[in-house]
C-alpha cells in the first residue's frame, strides 16, 4: 500500500517536474511546478511529516506560486515566443544526466547500510519543542533573513521604478501617447493654481 | 683598555654629523672632522700605555652582532701592539693629513665647494681603518675592509668633474675588488673550517688535529689575494699610480700611510696563518720583492712627481711583504710605520709644491725650488733620504731590519735582488730631489712661494718625527721593538745590528744617491739621455708600466666584455625574454584566447560547475 | 519503501531542476527549476531523518529553514528580474551578459 502510494506520488512528481523544464508555455510551467510541489508534499506525508507537507503547501502552493504568477503577468512573460531554450541545452541535457549518474551510483553503493532502517514518526511536540528550543537561534535569524529579503525586494523594485522615470522617451515604446512626466505635470498644476 | 672601541667612533660620528648637517654647519663642518679625529687621537695614548703596562688584551661585547646557526658573530676588539702600533700612525697620520688639508682644500682664499663632504669621508675612512685594526673577527674586519675601500674610491673621485678622476676612482674601486673577492672567499673558508669568526681562536687553532690543512693554505692563499689587492703588489698594482688623480692629502693618508699598508697589516694580523704554510710565505716574499724592483723601476723612469711617490710607495709595500714572507714580522711593521710617516711626508711636500705651482706635476717643468720653498724642500729631503735609507733617519732602521730578516729567512737571490731596490730606492729618491730642488729655477716657476703656515707647520712636524722616530728600535725607556712588536707565537729578540749588513745598506745607499748625483747633479742631461738611448727598449718597457695596463684593457676589451656580452644576451633572450617574460606573455596569450569563453552567461558558468562538481565527486568517489 | 527509493527520486527532480537552470532562457523559468531542484534537496533531507533510526526531527527542521531562504530568494530574484525587464525590456537569460570578458 506505502509502496503504491510512493510509486504514484513519485511519478506525479516526476511527470510534473518534467513538464516545469519541457513545456514552451511559461503560465503552464508555473503550473506543472505547482503539481510537482504537491507531489512534494505527498511523498512528505509518507514520510511521516504532515507538518512539513502542509507548509509546503501553503508556503509554496498559496505564496511562492503566485508570486511567481504575479511576475509573469508584470514581465508580460508569457507572452514571450520564440526559442524557449539555449543553444547549449544537449551540453546541459548530458550534465544532469551525468550527475544523475553518478549520484545514483553513489547512493545504490551507499544503500545498505541504510537498507534495514524502516520509517519513523516524528511527533509534532518533539518537533515544536528542537525547532522553538535547540533551533531557536538559527530560526530567528532565518526570519531576519526573510525581513532582510524583504526590504531589499522593496528595495530593488522601487529603485527600478525611478530610475524608468528618468529614461528618455523613446525607451519607452509601449505607451505611444508618451507618459506626462511627474514634474512636468506638477508645473502645470502649479501654473493652473497661479501660484 | 676596554674603552679602545670610541676610538673609531670619533670618527663615525663626524661622518655621520657632517653628511647629515654640513650644508648647516660653518665651513661646512670641517673643524669638526678634525676635532674629532684630534680626540681618537688623544684616546690612543691611555690605550697605548695600558697595553704596555698589561700586555695583550681582548674584549668582546656581551651583545651579539647577528648569529647563524651555530656561528656567533659578535662585536670585540684586539689591543695588542700590532693594533696599537697601527692606532698611533693611523690617528697621526690623519690629524696632520686634516690640518693640512684645511689649507691644501683653499684655492685662492676659497674653500673647495664640496669641502664638507671631503671630511667627512676622510673622517669615515680614518674610522674604517681603525676599526679594521682593531676587528677581532674575520667579519667585522672584512667589514672595515670594504669601508675604506669605499673611502678610498670617494676620495679618489674627489674630483669627479674630471674623467681621468672619476676612471682613476673607478679602476682603484675594480681592482682592489678582485683582490676583496679572494679575501671574501679566504675568510668564508676559515670560518667554515673553524666554525667561528675570531682572530685569535682561529689562529690558536690552525695546527689541530682534524683541521684540514689543505684549506688552511688555500684560504692563506686567498687571504694573501686580497692583501695584494689593497697593498697594490704585482699584479694588482695598476690602481695606485691612477689613484694620484685624488686630492694630494688623499694620497698622503689613504695612499701612502694607510689604506695600502692594510694589506700587509692583514698578513701581519694573520701571521701564523701564513707561517705555517711554506708555499704561502714563499709567495709572498717573491711577489713582495717583485713588487718592489717594478715599483722602484718604474718610479725611476716616470716624470710626474706623485706617480713617483706612488711607485716609490708600491715598492716600499713590497719590501713589507717581502719582511713578512721571510718571516719579519716585526721588520714589516717596523717599516710599515716607518715608511708612512716619511711617505705621508714626501706627498705632502709634493702637495704642497702642487699647491704653490698650479698644479703642475711634471717634475722636468720644476727645478730651484730649494729656495722658494724651505720648508717643503728640506721636509721632501728629509724624506727621500729616509726611503733611501741614510742614517739616522727612521726608514733607515726599519730597511736594515729587513735585510736582516731576508738575509736570515730566504736564500741568497732575494738577498741580492734586496740589495738591488735598494740602490734603485736612493737612485730614484736621489733624481726626484735634485730635479724638483735643486738646479735652476725654471721661468714659469718664478712666482713660487712657501705654501700657508697650515701647510708648512704638518711638514716641520712630520720632518722632525722622521729624524727620530727610527730611534723606537732601540731598547730607550721599554725592551725595543723587537720585544714590543713580536708575532703572535714568536719569541722576543732584542734589535741587533749586524756590522756587515749596516755598512752594505748604508753603502749602497749612498751609491745610490752618487749615481743619482751623477746622473742628475748637473744641469746638462747628457748622460742620462746617453743611457735612455742605450737601453732605449729597457726604458720604454719601464715607461709603458710593463704594459700591463695594456694588457689589462685588451683583456678588458678582448675577452671580459665579450664573455660579458654573451652573457647579457643570454640574460636578455633566455632569462628574461623566456624566463621572465615568457610565462607572462603566456598568461597574456591564454587570456586573449580564453577571453571568448568568458561570455558572462549565467548558464555557461553553471555549465562549468555542474560538470566541475560532477568530475570531483566521481574521482573522490571511485577514491582516485 | 526504502531510503533508496527516495534518494533516487530526489536525485531525479533534482537534476531535471539542474536541466532547467542551465538549458533554460526566461529568467522566471529559471528561478523555476531552481525551486525544483530546492524541494529535491528537502525531500532528501526529510527522508534521512525519518529513515535516519534515531527518531530525529533536525532533517525536518533544516527542510523548514530551506524553505524559508527559498521564499526568500524567490522574493528578491523576482524583484530583480522585474527590474530587469524594465531596464532591458525583457528577462531573456542569454542577454543578461554584463559579465561578459
Amino acid at each position: 500500500m506505502g509502496l503504491a502510494l510512493f510509486y504514484a506520488a513519485a511519478f506525479l512528481t516526476l511527470l510534473a517536474s518534467f513538464g516545469v523544464v519541457a513545456t514552451r508555455n511559461i503560465v503552464h510551467a508555473a503550473l506543472f511546478l505547482l503539481a510537482a510541489l504537491a507531489g512534494v508534499a505527498g511523498l512528505f506525508v509518507l514520510l511521516y511529516a504532515e507538518f512539513l507537507a502542509l507548509v509546503q503547501l501553503l508556503i509554496y502552493g498559496g505564496a511562492i506560486i503566485i508570486v511567481i504568477l504575479f511576475a509573469l503577468m508584470l514581465t508580460r512573460s508569457g507572452e514571450y515566443e520564440g526559442e524557449t531554450e539555449t543553444r547549449r541545452r544537449p551540453f546541459a541535457a548530458v550534465a544532469a544526466a551525468l550527475l544523475f549518474g553518478l549520484m545514483t551510483a553513489v547512493f545504490v553503493a551507499d544503500a545498505e547500510q541504510f537498507n534495514t532502517n524502516t520509517r519513523q514518526a516524528i511527533p509534532f511536540r518533539t518537533l515544536a519543542e528542537d525547532l522553538f528550543a535547540a533551533w531557536a537561534v538559527p530560526f530567528e535569524i532565518a526570519s531576519l533573513v526573510l525581513l532582510v529579503a524583504l526590504i531589499g525586494a522593496v528595495v530593488i523594485g522601487r529603485a527600478g521604478r525611478e530610475e524608468d522615470e528618468t529614461l528618455p522617451e523613446d525607451d519607452e515604446p509601449d505607451d505611444a501617447e508618451g507618459p506626462v512626466r511627474r514634474g512636468s505635470r506638477r508645473r502645470a498644476e502649479r501654473r493652473r493654481r497661479g501660484v | 683598555m676596554e674603552q679602545a672601541w670610541l676610538i673609531p667612533v670619533f670618527g663615525f660620528g663626524a661622518f655621520a654629523f657632517l653628511a647629515l648637517f654640513r650644508k648647516y654647519l660653518p665651513g661646512q663642518g670641517k673643524h669638526l672632522a678634525v676635532l674629532a679625529i684630534i680626540a681618537a687621537f688623544v684616546a690612543v695614548w691611555p690605550v697605548l700605555f695600558d697595553m704596555l703596562d698589561k700586555g695583550v688584551g681582548e674584549h668582546h661585547f656581551p651583545r651579539d652582532w647577528f648569529s647563524a646557526g651555530p656561528l656567533e658573530v659578535g662585536w670585540g676588539i684586539i689591543v695588542d701592539p700590532l693594533t696599537v702600533a697601527m692606532l698611533a700612525l693611523i690617528t697621526f697620520v690623519s690629524v696632520i693629513v686634516q690640518v693640512y688639508s684645511l689649507g691644501y682644500m683653499r684655492h685662492n682664499g676659497t674653500d673647495d665647494s664640496r669641502i664638507g663632504w671631503y671630511f667627512a669621508v676622510h673622517s669615515l675612512f680614518s674610522a674604517s681603518m681603525l676599526m679594521l685594526v682593531l676587528a677581532d673577527n674575520l667579519l667585522l674586519l672584512y667589514v672595515a675592509w670594504e669601508l675604506v675601500g669605499l673611502c678610498s674610491y670617494l676620495l679618489i673621485g674627489f674630483w669627479f668633474e674630471r674623467r681621468s678622476a672619476a676612471e682613476a676612482a673607478k679602476k682603484a674601486f675594480v681592482t682592489t675588488r678582485i683582490g676583496d673577492v679572494g679575501l671574501l672567499i679566504g675568510v668564508v673558508l676559515l670560518i667554515v673550517e673553524f666554525g667561528t669568526v675570531d682572530i685569535i681562536e682561529i689562529m690558536g687553532s690552525l695546527g689541530d688535529p682534524g683541521v684540514n690543512q689543505a684549506v688552511v693554505t688555500a684560504s692563506a692563499f686567498l687571504v694573501f689575494f686580497g692583501a695584494m689587492g689593497k697593498s697594490a703588489q704585482f699584479p694588482l698594482h695598476v690602481w695606485l699610480p691612477d689613484a694620484m688623480e685624488g686630492p694630494t692629502p688623499v694620497s698622503a693618508l689613504i695612499h701612502a700611510a694607510t689604506m695600502v699598508t692594510a694589506g700587509v697589516f692583514l698578513v701581519a694580523r694573520l701571521f701564523p696563518l701564513f707561517d705555517a704554510t711554506d708555499s704561502a710565505q714563499m709567495a709572498i716574499a717573491s711577489i713582495g720583492l717583485v713588487t718592489a724592483l717594478m715599483g722602484a723601476a718604474m718610479a725611476l723612469v716616470m716624470t710626474d712627481l706623485k706617480r713617483i711617490l706612488a711607485y716609490s710607495t708600491m715598492s716600499h709595500l713590497g719590501f713589507m711583504m717581502l719582511a713578512l714572507g721571510a718571516g719579519g714580522y716585526t721588520a714589516a711593521i717596523f717599516h710599515l710605520l716607518m715608511h708612512g710617516i716619511a711617505k705621508a711626508m714626501l706627498f705632502l711636500s709634493a702637495g704642497s709644491i702642487m699647491h704653490a705651482a698650479h698644479e703642475e706635476t711634471d717634475i722636468r717643468k720644476m727645478g730651484g725650488l730649494r729656495k722658494r720653498m724651505p720648508i717643503t724642500s728640506a721636509a721632501f729631503t728629509i724624506g727621500a733620504l729616509a726611503l733611501a735609507g741614510i742614517p739616522p733617519l727612521n726608514a733607515f732602521w726599519s730597511k736594515d731590519e729587513i735585510l736582516l730578516a731576508v738575509a736570515d729567512g730566504l736564500n741568497p737571490v732575494f738577498v741580492v735582488l734586496f740589495l738591488i731596490a735598494i740602490v734603485l730606492s736612493a737612485l730614484y729618491m736621489g733624481r726626484a730631489v735634485l730635479v724638483v730642488f735643486f738646479g735652476k729655477l725654471k721661468p714659469e716657476n718664478l712666482d713660487i712661494h712657501e705654501s700657508p703656515r697650515i701647510m708648512a707647520w704638518p711638514l716641520a712636524l712630520l720632518a722632525g718625527l722622521a729624524v727620530v722616530t727610527g730611534f723606537i728600535a732601540l731598547p730607550i725607556g721599554y725592551e725595543g721593538i723587537g720585544t714590543f712588536l713580536v708575532a703572535p707565537g714568536d719569541k722576543p729578540h732584542a734589535f741587533e745590528v749586524v756590522p756587515i749588513w749596516l755598512v752594505a745598506s748604508v753603502v749602497l745607499a749612498l751609491g745610490g744617491l752618487a749615481l743619482a748625483y751623477l746622473l742628475y747633479g748637473k744641469e746638462d742631461t747628457s748622460r742620462v739621455d746617453a743611457l735612455r738611448e742605450r737601453f732605449a727598449r729597457a726604458h720604454d718597457i719601464v715607461a709603458n708600466r710593463f704594459y700591463m695596463d695594456h694588457a689589462y684593457q685588451w683583456t678588458i676589451d678582448r675577452v671580459v666584455l665579450k664573455v660579458s656580452g654573451l652573457l647579457a644576451r643570454f640574460d636578455r633572450k633566455v632569462v628574461n625574454d623566456v624566463g621572465v617574460n615568457g610565462p607572462g606573455l603566456g598568461a597574456v596569450e591564454a587570456g586573449r584566447r580564453l577571453r571568448y569563453h568568458v561570455t558572462g552567461l549565467f548558464a555557461d558558468y553553471g555549465l562549468g560547475i555542474v560538470v566541475g562538481v560532477a568530475v570531483l565527486g566521481a574521482l573522490l568517489w571511485f577514491g582516485v | 519503501m526504502t531510503l533508496l527509493h527516495f534518494q533516487l527520486l530526489s536525485a531525479a527532480i533534482f537534476c531535471i531542476g539542474l536541466y532547467g537552470v542551465l538549458a533554460r532562457r526566461s529568467a522566471v523559468l529559471v528561478l523555476m527549476s531552481i525551486e525544483l531542484m530546492l524541494n529535491a534537496v528537502n525531500l532528501q533531507l526529510v527522508a534521512f531523518g525519518a529513515f535516519s533510526g534515531f527518531g530525529t526531527s533536525t532533517g525536518q527542521v533544516i527542510a523548514v529553514f530551506v524553505i524559508t531562504i527559498a521564499a526568500a530568494e524567490v522574493g528578491l530574484a523576482l524583484a530583480i528580474v522585474m527590474r530587469l525587464f524594465r531596464s532591458r525590456g525583457g528577462v531573456n537569460m542569454d542577454e543578461i551578459d554584463v559579465m561578459r570578458g
